[in-house]
């Protein structure tokens, strides 16, 4: 397997008396698919607020590219070639979707302004918003939000990309279209992990799989084996496997 | 301005026709008003210093408040800093009045520095607060500032070395200069890659943060910038007042000035702090004699407007027509 490209150690982090992430361990192998799974409130988002800079924890360290993530702040880790989705769209609303794009690329990926037009466009056309392009992105639908959030951290240039469920509400074709994608960024060399309800689209593209429960890491390993964990299946329990 | 980016698969645009006409339209307003002295009444010379400086004033704090999310109250301690520095450079230490007026700029900027470090601690309304407080303090320490004789206040009394028409070209000059600088400096950032990320900022901060915007670091250079360019208007207005005192100069009612005019003209656009400033420009040269009642009605706009239409008359304007005078954004014009 190859290296370590990021590296979890102990992390911690409670809200009031609440431990949303308790001791978390986790290691993401460079060029990798990593999924996180985990039923709702695991702490799931907040692993990746952490890993982004947005939050801090309490305990724990991010290690990345080997040395650790100490008080950098969110934009420095962005530029680092940390990217990341959210899971409630963020666009910048009044900002055409286009425009969107170049504010990644230009200031995460640091494109000067004419070199980001071409890559943006082409972005734009691969993640299928092209025609959106000239929209205010506020007055996208939910599904176009999700791929502009995709396409904008793509803009970014990112090294290891967080994806926070952007399958959700999919068709099975359009979910097919996604997991295409992901592997065609995958293929370029971009290390993915990708918190994801939709489990057939994990298992379709995921190389390893961690489930999250009550802020703990319940289970580690390919699909298949985290699948068959008897533990994972009680937590998933009414939910399609 | 400049012709459509091309590249080997894509065009992008960044200019209308509506656009053309307006830039065409503004840059003849600021040309003329110098012009003024020479055909138009003494009347309506300050009438065009005054709107000049409201407008200024406004944009900045527009960029303050509609862009960087820095929602202050303060902007009076520039607006007085800056007429003071003109006073204290024209008046006590002998510096060409006009070149004083320009020279102004440097108190409130360095001033912006300290405060932004005190006050970027502070989030939210204790940020607003502390933007009041800061100018509160600043009028009381001026009060008590024998130098500048106190809460007496001072004149500006080496503009009587000119004659009225000199004056008047030295003013209409600064207050074309001004609109330029604060205007047309802010369009010019706007569009720029900075405001591409100002932009980004205005609409998420967290999420342009994520994109690898410094969000701290144009936090504070905006907040100095308009320190600047409040400073300047502040200097030019004390100018064409030939007095200012702690009581004028600091006057929190600046404040409540700058929050009408940018929420009823529209709040994160550079036409929708000029339409307001139009707007309680002449609402107060024709009802201003109302007095109380007055002040009620505008307070009753500004709520009206919070409410009902947050994007203030220039939203209304682009809901009818989407005829920008300064766009910003970059159109997407072929692809492939
Ligand atoms: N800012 C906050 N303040 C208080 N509690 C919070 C905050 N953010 C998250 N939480 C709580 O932390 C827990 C974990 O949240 P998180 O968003 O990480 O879950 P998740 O695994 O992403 O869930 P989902 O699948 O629903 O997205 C939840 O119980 C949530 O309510
Ligand atoms: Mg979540």
């Amino acid at each position: 397997m190859s290296a370590v490209l990021l590296s979890v150690r102990g992390l911690t982090k409670s809200y009031g008396v609440v431990r949303v992430l308790d001791r978390v361990d986790l290691d993401v192998y460079g060029g990798e698919v990593l999924g996180i799974l985990g039923p709702n409130g695991a702490g799931k988002t907040t692993l990746f607020n952490v890993i982004s800079g947005d939050i801090r924890p309490q305990a724990g360290t991010v290690e990345y590219s080997g040395a650790a993530l100490g008080d950098e702040a969110p934009f420095q880790r962005a530029r680092r070639g940390i990217g990341r989705t959210y899971q409630i769209p963020r666009p910048y609303a009044a900002m055409t979707t286009f425009e969107n794009l170049l504010v990644a690329a230009m200031f995460s990926a640091g494109r000067r302004e004419r070199d980001a037009y071409a890559h943006c466009a082409a972005i734009l056309h691969d993640c299928g918003i092209a025609e959106r392009a000239n929209l205010q992105a506020g007055s996208l639908t939910l599904l176009d939000r999700k791929r502009l959030e995709l396409a904008r951290a793509l803009a970014g240039e990112p090294k290891i990309l967080l994806l926070d469920e952007i399958a959700g509400g999919l068709t099975d074709e359009e979910s097919r279209t996604l997991v295409e994608l992901v592997r065609r960024i995958r293929d370029k060399g971009i290390t993915i992990v990708w918190i994801e309800h939709v489990l057939h689209a994990i298992m379709a593209v995921a190389d390893r799989v961690i489930v999250l429960s009550f802020g703990q890491k319940i289970a580690e390993g390919s699909p298949s084996e985290v699948m068959a964990d008897p533990e994972v299946r009680r937590v998933y329990m009414g939910i399609e496997v | 301005m400049e012709a459509p980016v091309t590249h080997p698969s894509v065009t992008v645009q960044r200019q209308t026709t509506s656009s053309k006409a307006a830039l065409t339209l503004a840059a003849l307003i600021v040309l003329t008003i110098p012009t003024m002295p020479f055909w138009a009444s003494g009347g309506y010379i300050r009438w065009a210093v005054e709107l000049s400086c409201l407008i200024a004033i406004a944009q900045m704090w527009n960029l303050l408040a509609g862009y960087a999310g820095l929602l202050s109250v303060g902007q009076q301690a520039f607006i007085g800093a800056g007429g003071y520095a003109l006073f204290v450079l024209a008046g006590k230490l002998g510096v060409n009045p006009f070149a004083a007026v320009i020279l102004s700029v440097g108190l409130p900027f360095v001033l912006a520095i300290p405060f932004y470090l005190l006050l970027k601690r502070l989030d939210g309304p204790y940020f607003a607060i502390g933007t009041w407080v800061v100018a509160e303090a600043l009028r009381l320490l001026t009060s008590n500032i024998s130098y500048v004789n106190g809460g007496g206040g001072l004149s500006l009394r080496v503009m009587a070395e000119y004659s009225q028409h000199q004056r008047a070209i030295g003013i209409t000059i600064l207050s074309a200069v001004l609109l330029l600088l604060t205007v047309g400096g802010t369009y010019w950032l706007l569009r720029s890659r900075h405001g591409l990320a100002l932009t980004a900022m205005r609409d998420d901060p967290v999420a342009a943060e994520s994109q690898g915007v410094n969000v701290a670091r144009l936090r504070f250079l905006i907040y100095i910038a308009a320190a600047a360019g409040t400073g300047l208007a502040g200097a030019v207005y004390y100018m064409a007042q030939l007095r200012i005192t702690p009581e004028s100069g600091f006057d929190p009612y600046w404040a409540s000035i700058c929050i009408f005019v940018v929420m009823v003209g529209g709040i994160g656009r550079i036409e929708g702090a000029i339409i307001g400033a139009l707007v309680y420009f002449f609402a107060t040269r024709f009802f201003g004699q109302y007095g109380a009642t007055y002040l009620i009605v505008l307070g009753l706009l500004t709520m009206f407007m919070a409410l009902y239409a947050p994007g203030g008359i220039w939203s209304l304007l682009t809901k009818i027509r989407d005829w920008p005078w300064f766009p910003t954004a970059r159109l997407l014009v072929r692809n492939r």
